[in-house]
């Protein structure tokens, strides 16, 4: 019987992957999608780094983000000394909302209105490291206008295994 | 008969000379599917480093109601300058000895701590002493971070920071 089946050649056994594959591009498109959409709620910029940080992971639980948006800029300008940067803000965004960096009043008024809508939320201020006190202390004193007296300061988390960033030195 | 049977695949292609017929499945779609997989994820994988928080009190114009039992604490105040276009210079107000990066100022700091559970006794300043940062208005925002982290390091849990000084 076995060398009959020889006889006729050898059988292919084949899948229909056509299927599949509409599938799996569907899903890539959809998670390209995604994606464009929850990075625009965070802000292109370097946060500090630290000596020896003490920093701590952030909670999943609700969280209310102030960006402090330094002026545009391509990665590898910067990549030397991230410092060496134009320390004026362009743009506050609390939430998806986008302020004027001098825009205060907008800024308290967004996060009474968001602190009121998530009374548990915690606030973060995300601030790009290279930007002056002078522009980033009105920004503290705009969220305790708006009766928020605790705010997580963004940094970078401590580099596993590397040695620690001195800068500053 | 019995045993060429059991052992009819070797035996078959021994006999007929031919070579063994591929039973494999045609790979070559879900090659294609898993490259475009691997340039997906490769094109939106994230290699910026982890971000985390510091949580902070901030400089309340009001304050904190006055507690009359208790003598009004001293601040131990850290006031950073800047110095050239990104460096800083760090001192603290009513000691000599200015240090030399935030490093040294964690340690500085620690030992001006007065806190016998952790065997410290040569400071004069409580764990929960208020520890004000007072950078000036050029300082770049990640010393301020940094000198933060310092203070936070040396264990203390009042800090606050300053309003701008000019």
């Amino acid at each position: 019987m076995s060398s009959q089946i020889f006889h006729r050649g050898p059988t292919k056994p084949q899948m229909n992957i056509t299927p599949l594959i509409d599938v799996v591009f569907l899903l890539i498109i959809f998670f390209m999608l995604v994606n464009n959409i929850i990075s625009e709620q965070s802000v292109q910029m370097i946060v500090p780094q630290l000596d020896e940080p003490t920093t701590r992971e952030l909670d999943d639980a609700g969280r209310i983000i102030v960006n402090i948006a330094p002026a545009d800029y391509a990665h590898r300008e910067r990549a030397d000394n991230p410092l060496l940067f134009d320390g004026e803000a362009r743009f506050i965004r609390v939430g998806l909302q986008t302020f004027a960096a001098d825009d205060l009043e907008g800024v308290t008024a967004a996060l009474i209105d968001a602190k009121s809508a998530y009374p548990d939320a915690e606030v973060v201020l995300r601030s790009d490291g290279a930007l002056y006190y002078g522009v980033v202390q009105p920004v503290m004193g705009a969220i305790t206008r708006a009766g928020i007296d605790k705010v997580n300061l963004v940094a970078y988390m401590p580099e596993r295994g590397a040695a620690t960033v001195k800068i500053g030195e | 008969m019995q045993a060429d049977q059991t052992v009819h695949h070797r035996s078959a292609s021994k006999r007929h000379g031919r070579p063994k017929p591929s039973m494999q499945p045609n790979l070559s779609a879900m090659i294609d599917v898993i490259f475009l997989l691997l340039i997906y994820f490769v094109v939106t994988a994230n290699f910026t480093p982890d971000e985390g928080v510091l949580t902070a009190k901030l400089p309340q114009g009001t304050g904190s109601p006055s507690q009359d039992m208790t003598p009004p604490q001293r601040p131990l105040n850290i006031v950073l300058s800047p110095a050239g276009e990104t460096q800083v210079r760090i001192s603290i107000q009513g000691y000599p000895q200015a240090p030399t990066g935030f490093a040294d100022l964690a340690v500085l700091l620690t030992q001006l701590q007065y806190d016998p559970e952790r065997g410290l006794h040569s400071g004069a300043f409580k764990p929960d002493s208020p520890v004000v940062i007072k950078p000036e208005a050029g300082v770049r925002w990640q010393h301020v971070a940094n000198a933060f982290n310092a203070a936070v390091r040396a264990r203390y849990t009042n800090i606050n920071f300053a309003q701008v000084s000019q």
